[in-house]
């Protein structure tokens, strides 16, 4: 068979959700053995057209040519034996049992079931010791750190021989001599006729080891030339922002004098010694990419991970658990909607009432009048669309379960409120009103903390930005004074 | 200097990790050996289980190891189901019920091969139910196992005759002698056929562990079963598998059972998921699976062994089951602190 | 008025279909409806009024310990040490009020204490059970499984050592017997069963309408994103094993109170009938679904299922198997119904 000249070809590609349309009508090709860069904001729809191309998601419409021919694998599974593996954001080995056994995991040559010690082991061994020699094939994985486990799942699919490798954030959780080491081996795989697929928020990793580019905003695909074509990051960052207009920011009029939240030298696994001051009445947005360490300052704050250093709430240090954080006054949006926000088998009266059960109750005794009267106000204040309140929240459409846990935490009657990505995978209009209310909570005297990994939602109601990198708190600013968009993302990408 | 902190309380924590991997290598032999010296400095009765009170004497270890042959059959296949994720509560009850078909079968004029694969067939079919009902049906495995529990022990006192606590030889009609040829018989080293079967048993299964897919797997499955599927493993097939030879050497185990009582009791396998569970704890076997090792299960059910066994000499019968609870409390609380560690990190 | 205008508006909301969990109750008690239809007619009198009552009262002590079962199943957890519990609470009670040095024999020696101190205490020791339970699965974070049926086994053997095997059963003051025996005059109906109808009634108000009860079916549904909602799991898990304890030892006191008797073997097995009754009432031990009313129906289903082989003259050891068959058809049952109506 000859090669063709593209390893992929995507053409018209076209993915919905209820009420979302992620992937629209999306054509290029990807080059065989070259890297190539996707990338694009949160919510540009990169996510999901890698799961469409390792088989998690079935398309809505459009063809992919993988090597000439018609591609539509029904699994992960099926991806990569039709030769397209991927390492994903959460690692993919087993701790339990070595390198060795990692690499052959799947591919073993037995007989009647037993392990054969088959010049495969060694060549996969040799794959990998190519690429990283440090790593001793006896080791249990266990005791690898997070790049050496990376880099056994990437001798594993060399070893398997796929051609086209796709890499989600692969230096999310790694440092920066890490990196090094991985670029080289990334671009030592393009010398071997390996294709690349790299997904990165960090725009110089692009600049250091793309060869193409593709851009991505809105699910729509809006460019994709070499990377040596592009003149520096402000016209990538431009292409990725597009013309959006942001929606006017309106300077507060009054100052917020006071201090509610204090922060003081906090530390932990993700985060490096970050201090800041927030002022009781302010929007706050602490903005970075993927990995930057927005969900884990979040998450210290409100005391479900632990850290070292000190907070400080109204003037008192608090007490590291959510439900002392809750009693202080504090509530959280967390950044999983379904997962750590939602009871989905419960109704959305079963939910709203859930972080202040003592405004509806009596003596432990659940008023049902209450309940079904503060629901009922939240799904008007909130307009959550739903037949009934009786109506299981696991079966709203996204924007309307990230309502009923906004419904939820509001309902908490938190001075501070804090959001986690409060408006991820959810539609313009539901967005938009998120942010009218937001900003209505503020008029109302509510401390407000944003942590997001879109620009325009920070920037458009954020009255100070804090841009995270890599754990660090890099910069603070007051929206509209110093603020450009070109700048901010020039910090969060990892720029002086 | 936040960076040197944590390096030095890294390098702290690498050491006591360092510490208790050390530990948990080798605190399950000090334990043995610890009971072993305890039990042999002890005044034990005179008579019965131990020779001349002493629990080191020849007769005394063939006595202890010849109660110990269904637990040591058994637990091998168990803790390869644990490495894997999964339970079965199930185990005491299949092994009676393959005790009593066995003896049912002896008594009716069957020889010893035929019984003897029936019954193996049987305990690879009670364990493909369970099998079933855990990987097909989806139904969770604590509540499947604990289902066929009920339902092979109900089975085991259906075929018992009413009136009868067990099947065994009356006057109409008599039990062949050579039914407890298996486990009674010396053979080698004064220990029966079932003692160097069960040896046997334990040998292939810590090779079936380390050196085929099947051990790999197991391992891979309970550690990570979203990497293992994504590297192309049929987990659905290879628990399934699990469940089968699980319940194949329960019915192992109730056989020999059976032959060394000369009866099919349908109790007789009351509480061996306990002693199982408790034997693979000590063993140092995760609760959620991914390792484990079968020679040190092995250690643990001798522990168990010896606890029992060995206390009912020094103190009233009656005061096994709370022995046996302690020794399990004991071990999920080793367990605890040695292999648990892990998930909070 | 304008309120009243928006309350007419609202009025559509607020009209829920059936909850999954009536459905569910619903659907056992027509599946009752027709076993116990299929048993009276082909069972010989099984249809009558004393039987059908028999159906009710004969299991008053599964259906007390299947409610402390019921909502910790809701959490996604088991409580198998019921059993355990009851032989051990039973014991205690004895013992306490067995007379001090009366007898040579020194099973029929106690520690002389008025019965309402020796209930008392009796009572204590099985929530300590509950507490020990707790403590390891809440703090420890080990599976409920093993813990419970550790806790089983000591609770059992602690009770086998107090009466060296066997029961206690002698010098006992005549107040002893008094809650086991009295009942409504002229009916089967004895306290203990009023007991039970009293704390169906109970924990039937108690898991609609307390915010406590609430919280038990928020963890149970998504224990994580209780946790961030504020709600202590290991509180609320601490408590429940207490009061599944707590009522265990109330059924251990009945009994031993009815036979004059601590007896350490007595309800074995019961920890697997008061699961067994809850998963037939539809709870799920997914976590965060079913109700009291669903267990007791299934305690009812339970009971007609083996009474009715009792009526056609099958022998006891028939209700190993039966019990077993029965739960799998009902899980399977339930799981399709479900299914049939989410679609």
């Amino acid at each position: 068979m000859k090669p063709t000249e593209n390893v992929l070809e995507i053409g018209d590609l076209v993915k919905d959700f209820p009420g979302v349309r992620a992937v629209n009508n999306v054509s290029f090709d990807i080059k065989r053995n070259t890297i190539h860069c996707l990338v694009g904001e949160n919510g540009a729809g990169k996510s999901t057209l890698i799961k469409i191309l390792t088989g998690a998601y079935a398309r809505t419409s459009g063809q992919i040519l993988l090597n000439g021919e018609e591609y539509n694998p029904h699994s992960t599974r099926d991806a990569k034996q039709k030769g397209i593996s991927t390492l994903f954001q959460e690692l993919n080995v087993v701790d339990q049992l070595t390198v060795e056994e990692n690499l052959t995991l799947g591919m073993e040559d037995t007989t009647l079931g037993f392990l054969r010690h088959t010049d495969k082991i060694n060549r996969m061994v040799s794959v990998m010791n190519n690429i990283e020699s440090s790593i001793k094939p006896k080791q249990l994985v266990s005791s690898l750190s997070v790049a050496k486990k990376q880099i056994v799942e990437i001798a594993k699919a060399v070893a398997a021989e796929s051609n086209i490798i796709i890499m989600d954030e692969p230096t999310a959780a790694i440092s920066e001599s890490e990196i090094a080491r991985l670029f080289t081996i990334i671009k030592s795989l393009r010398d071997n006729n390996v294709t690349v697929i790299y997904i990165s928020h960090r725009l110089d990793e692009i600049f250091e080891l793309g060869d193409y580019v593709t851009v991505m905003r809105d699910g729509k695909h809006i460019e994709t030339k070499p990377v040596s074509e592009i003149k520096d990051r402000s016209e990538l960052i431009k292409m990725m922002i597009g013309k959006t207009v942001f929606e006017q920011y309106t300077p507060r009029e009054q100052d917020c004098p006071d201090t509610i939240l204090e922060v003081k030298n906090l530390s932990n696994h993700r985060l490096r010694n970050i201090s800041f001051d927030i002022h009781a009445g302010e929007i706050a947005g602490f903005y970075g990419l993927v990995g930057a360490g927005k969900t884990e300052l979040a998450r210290a704050i409100y005391g479900v991970d632990e850290y070292e250093g000190e907070i400080l709430f109204k003037g008192e240090k608090l007490k590291p658990s959510p439900d002392k954080a809750i009693a202080a006054g504090i509530a959280l949006v967390p950044e999983e909607r379904r997962s750590q926000g939602l009871f989905t088998i419960l109704t959305i009266r079963g939910n709203v009432p859930v972080m202040n059960m003592r405004k509806i109750s009596r003596n432990g005794f659940i008023n049902d009048a209450k309940e079904r009267n503060v629901t009922l106000e939240y799904v008007d204040k909130l307009k959550i669309a739903t037949s009934s309140i009786e109506k299981e929240a696991g079966k709203l459409s996204g924007g309307n379960q990230q309502k009923v846990v906004l419904s939820k935490c509001l309902f908490a009657d938190a001075d501070l409120l804090m959001l986690d990505e409060p408006t991820r995978g959810i539609d313009v209009g539901a967005k938009s009103e998120i942010y009218s209310l937001i900003r209505k909570l503020s008029r109302e005297g509510k401390t407000i903390i944003i942590f997001s990994s879109e620009l325009p939602e920070v920037m458009n109601i954020c009255d100070s930005i804090y841009l995270l990198y890599d754990g660090n708190l890099r910069a603070t600013l007051r929206n509209n004074c110093d603020c450009d968009s070109e700048k901010i993302l020039h910090i969060v990408t990892g720029g002086e | 200097m936040t960076t040197a902190k944590t390096e030095t309380l890294r390098m702290q924590l690498d050491r006591s990790a360092n510490v208790r991997s050390i530990i948990k290598q080798f605190y399950i032999f000090v334990v043995l050996a610890l009971i072993v010296l305890a039990f042999s400095v002890m005044k034990l009765d005179q008579g019965g289980m131990f020779d001349r009170g002493q629990f080191l004497s020849p007769d005394s270890i063939i006595n202890l190891l010849r109660s110990a042959v269904p637990i040591l059959t058994l637990s091998g296949a168990f803790t390869l189901l644990m490495i894997s994720g999964h339970i079965d509560l199930s185990v005491g009850s299949a092994m009676s019920l393959s005790a009593v078909v066995y003896a049912w079968m002896v008594l009716n004029g069957f020889s010893f091969l035929p019984s003897f694969i029936v019954t193996l067939v049987l305990g690879c079919g009670l364990g493909f139910l369970n099998g079933y009902l855990v990987t097909k049906l989806r139904i969770t495995p604590v509540i499947a196992t604990l289902v066929t529990l009920s339902l092979f022990k109900g089975l085991a006192l259906l075929i018992v005759p009413d009136g009868l606590s067990a099947i065994k030889g009356s006057a109409g009609q008599v039990m062949p002698d050579w039914i407890n040829f298996y486990a009674r018989r010396e053979v080698f080293l004064g220990l029966p056929w079932a003692f160097w079967v069960a040896v046997l048993v334990i040998v292939v299964l810590s090779i079936v562990q380390r050196r085929t897919i099947l051990g790999k797997y197991a391992a891979a499955i309970g550690g990570n079963r979203l990497a293992a599927e994504l590297s192309g493993i049929n987990a659905v097939k290879m628990v399934w598998l699990l469940y089968i030879i699980v319940g194949f050497f329960a019915a192992l185990a109730g056989l020999a059972r059976a032959s060394y009582m000369s009866l099919g009791d349908p109790l007789s396998g009351d509480g061996m998921e306990l002693d199982c569970i408790i034997a693979v704890l000590l063993g140092g076997t995760a609760f959620s699976g991914g390792e484990g090792s079968i020679a040190k299960t092995v250690v643990g059910a001798l522990i168990i062994i010896c606890v029992t066994i060995g206390l009912m000499t020094v103190i009233p019968a009656y005061w096994q089951t709370v022995a046996k609870g302690s020794v399990l409390v004991t071990a999920v609380v080793l367990n605890h602190l040695l292999v648990q560690d892990k998930v909070k990190a | 008025m304008e309120a009243k205008e928006i309350k007419h508006l609202r009025e559509p909301l607020m009209v829920g279909k059936l909850s999954d969990e009536s459905f569910i109750t619903l659907f056992m008690l027509g599946i009752l409806a027709i076993v116990f239809a299929i048993a009276s007619a082909v069972v010989p009198n099984f249809y009558t009024v004393q039987n059908m009552l028999n159906l009710v009262t004969n299991n008053w002590f599964v259906i007390i310990l299947g409610i402390g079962v019921t909502f910790v199943l809701i959490t996604g957890n088991y409580d198998m040490s019921v059993g355990g519990n009851i032989a051990l609470t039973g014991v205690l009670s004895v013992y306490f009020c067995q007379g001090a040095n009366v007898s040579q024999n020194s099973l029929a020696n106690g520690l002389g204490l008025p019965y309402l101190v020796a209930v008392g205490l009796a009572l204590l020791c099985a929530m300590g059970v509950g507490a020990v339970n707790a403590f390891f699965i809440a703090k420890l974070k080990v599976p409920s499984i093993i813990v419970t049926l550790g806790t089983m086994m000591l609770a059992r053997g602690a009770a086998q050592v107090i009466t060296q095997g066997a029961q206690r059963n002698t010098s006992l003051p005549d107040a002893f017997g008094v809650l086991g025996s009295l009942g409504i005059p002229g009916t089967s109906i004895r306290i203990s069963v009023l007991v039970m109808i009293t704390l169906i009634i109970v924990a039937y108000i108690f898991e609609k309408k307390t915010v406590f009860a609430r919280r038990i079916y928020l963890i149970g549904a998504n224990p994580e994103a209780a946790r961030l909602s504020g709600i202590n799991v290991g509180k609320y898990l601490t408590a429940l094993y207490i009061l599944s304890g707590l009522l265990a030892g109330i059924t251990g006191i009945l009994l031993a109170s009815e036979f004059k008797a601590g007896v350490s073997s007595r309800a074995m097995g019961y920890e697997f009938d008061a699961l067994v009754i809850a998963l037939l009432g539809g709870v799920s031990i997914a976590g965060g679904f079913g109700s009291v009313l669903g267990m007791f129906v299934g305690a009812i289903i339970l009971s007609v299922v083996t009474s009715a082989a009792t009526g056609m003259l099958l022998s006891p050891d028939w209700q190993f198997t039966l019990k077993a068959t029965v739960t799998f058809i009902a899980i399977l049952a339930q799981r399709f119904a479900l299914e049939k109506r989410r679609n």
